[in-house]
């Protein structure tokens, strides 16, 4: 049947569900079988991490498997989501709407995300000429989302400074399963993330504009053909983007508490290589790519230390893409006449 | 005439794909464009449903100039392509084709015509939840077909639609053709299988590098010397 995340061809198919769930069970029971509960609350956290990872994960796929174009601004909305939030509500804007101003505050972020995303899309996309089949077809959209990511990383800057700022959200309960401590807000981040792209895969599954957004991905002249107006899908496709990137940071603010002009790089970075890892082009192995990279960046803290976080990641990536070079679920054919 | 094609110039870069080309359909027949690779027929059935830029010239469908119209609204006034290689998008679904086939239809009986395609060519409908990756090339020409009829053309290009296809399926595709026709879909039919096209069309065109070199009703064509020497020994 077909793999219902899957943007582009998959050579062979798992349900995704299945495999997502599998991922989460192996690595909780192998880490309890391991190292007992201390583990296991690495792999909890992880998992907590691993969710954040996963919906950014998730929209690089997104571009990639439609428009074939790794969106370099991702990080970017990640990061103005928390600075917008942290910004309308350290300056009091907000003070009327009570103990909700918060969440009102990461609402803002969100669309202000979702807004600079379709600011993007004009000017890597739509402003801009392409020729479909040389070199100018990923090379300026590439070009100018890095462009966006350092000018409004600079527009940031100038606006608030490059201090890490403290954003308080008003809750701080736990959840005791045994020994496992789980924090409210990171059991909620973890339903947000997966709601988000549980959302996604529904609107490619089952929506018109999925379908379109699918025919693209495997064939922009047959879109074409069929009547799909590219100019009309292609702002969908970022404001999915932003909407993902947006909450992905709403939730690493919530769960973390602190915000600054750079945190959107880490967490980029991590993404790229869980999208790397769970194989190029599949929303699936994104989602498990998340899953995993997470988990190995706490369990690496944990056994290594701190600054072991990147080469255990990176390590991981450059072994996988070595035994498989699609990644860990890959298989899709992306990457042939896109836009 | 449902379709005029006046003075039609088509180019890519340096190449001049369809030159001062001119031809008509009728609202009730078939009309083949025949001739090699590379004559330009592919192009011109693109530049008609506006897949490609026209360089000058016009193109009036249904009374009117559709000459500078996007193909979403080419569509919306029932004009629909078969495409060379079909197309078929193998990671969606049958049904999910036959859906997209529909994508610029606003009116409620979508589903109506897909359940009717069903009928039609069972062994679709039979597999419509499984990739269409898993159908034959003779099956996966029936699909685009019935996408195509989802936008409920007046007139129905198709582009080399036998290429590939066995005998037996090439007969039962031309069957097909001679039937949408009667069913009142116009056919402008682009087609390398001289002999095949010329038993289905009322009329023919011959292109040779962006030219029409030789025009007339089928059977003029399938008694023409040059066009015998040129094509029909080669057919099939």
């Amino acid at each position: 049947m077909t793999d219902t995340g899957s943007l582009a061809k998959p050579r062979f198919t798992l349900p995704g569900p299945a495999i997502a769930a599998l991922v989460v069970v192996v690595l909780i029971g192998i880490a309890i079988a391991i190292g007992g509960q201390v583990i296991a609350r690495q792999v909890v956290s992880g998992l907590m991490l691993g969710a954040i990872y996963m919906t950014v994960a998730v929209a690089f796929t997104l571009t990639i498997g439609v428009l074939n174009f790794l969106n370099f601004t991702i990080p970017t909305l990640f990061m103005l989501t928390g600075m917008v939030a942290w910004g309308v509500l350290s300056q009091g804007y907000l003070s009327f709407a009570g103990n909700a101003a918060w969440l009102l505050a990461l609402f803002i972020g969100v669309a202000v995300a979702v807004v600079a995303s379709l600011i993007v899309e004009r000017f890597t996309f739509r402003y801009l000429k392409m020729k479909h089949g040389d070199s100018t077809e990923h090379a300026i959209p590439l070009v100018s989302s890095l462009g966006f990511l350092l000018i409004f990383e600079n527009l940031v800057l100038i606006a608030f400074g490059s201090d890490s700022q403290r954003f308080k959200v008003p809750f701080n309960a736990d959840l005791r399963i045994g020994n496992i401590v789980l924090g409210v807000p990171q059991i909620a981040s973890c339903i947000v993330a997966v709601a988000a792209v549980a959302a996604l895969t529904y609107i490619l599954k089952r929506t018109k504009i999925g379908r379109a957004l699918r025919t693209i991905a495997e064939n922009p002249d047959t879109a074409l053909l069929l009547g799909v107006d590219v100019s009309r899908v292609v702002p969908v496709v970022f404001i999915l983007t932003g909407v993902l990137a947006g909450v992905a940071g709403a939730l690493f603010t919530v769960n973390y508490g602190d915000v600054s002009a750079f945190m959107g790089d880490n967490v980029g970075t991590k993404a790229i290589a869980a999208m790397v890892l769970g194989g190029i082009g599949s929303i699936w192995g994104a989602i498990a790519g998340g899953i995993v990279v997470g988990v190995a960046e706490t369990l690496s803290i944990q056994y290594f230390g701190g600054n072991s976080v990147q080469m255990t990641v990176w390590g991981l990536v450059l072994v996988i893409i070595i035994l498989r070079p699609k990644g860990l679920f890959g298989g899709s054919a992306v990457g042939k006449g896109k836009m | 005439m449902l379709l005029e094609v006046s003075e039609l110039d088509v180019r890519y870069g340096r190449n001049h794909a369809v030159k001062k080309l001119s031809l008509s359909v009728g609202s009730d027949e078939i009309v083949t464009v025949l001739g090699s690779n590379g004559a330009g027929k592919t192009s011109l059935l693109r530049a008609i449903q506006g897949l490609c830029p026209v360089a000058s010239g016009f193109v009036r469908f249904d009374g009117e100039d559709i000459t500078n119209m996007t193909p979403p609204e080419r569509l919306r006034r029932q004009l629909a392509l078969v495409p060379e290689g079909r197309q078929i998008a193998l990671s969606l679904t049958i049904h999910e084709n036959l859906q997209m086939g529909a994508y610029c239809r606003t009116d409620g009986n979508v589903q109506r015509d897909i359940d009717a395609i069903y009928d039609r060519f069972s062994n679709l409908g039979a597999r419509r939840k499984m990739p269409a990756s898993v159908l034959s090339g003779g099956e996966q020409q029936m699909l685009a077909i019935s996408r195509a009829l989802l936008a409920r053309p007046k007139l129905m290009m198709l582009d080399e639609p036998s290429l590939g296809l066995s005998p037996l399926l090439v007969e039962r595709l031309f069957e097909l053709i001679v039937s949408l026709r009667k069913e009142g879909i116009a056919i402008l039919l682009v087609e390398q299988n001289t002999h095949m096209a010329l038993e289905v069309a009322s009329r023919g065109l011959v292109m040779e590098l962006g030219n029409v070199v030789l025009e007339g009703s089928a059977a003029e064509l399938r008694d023409n010397d040059k066009l015998a020497d040129a094509y029909l020994g080669h057919a099939n």
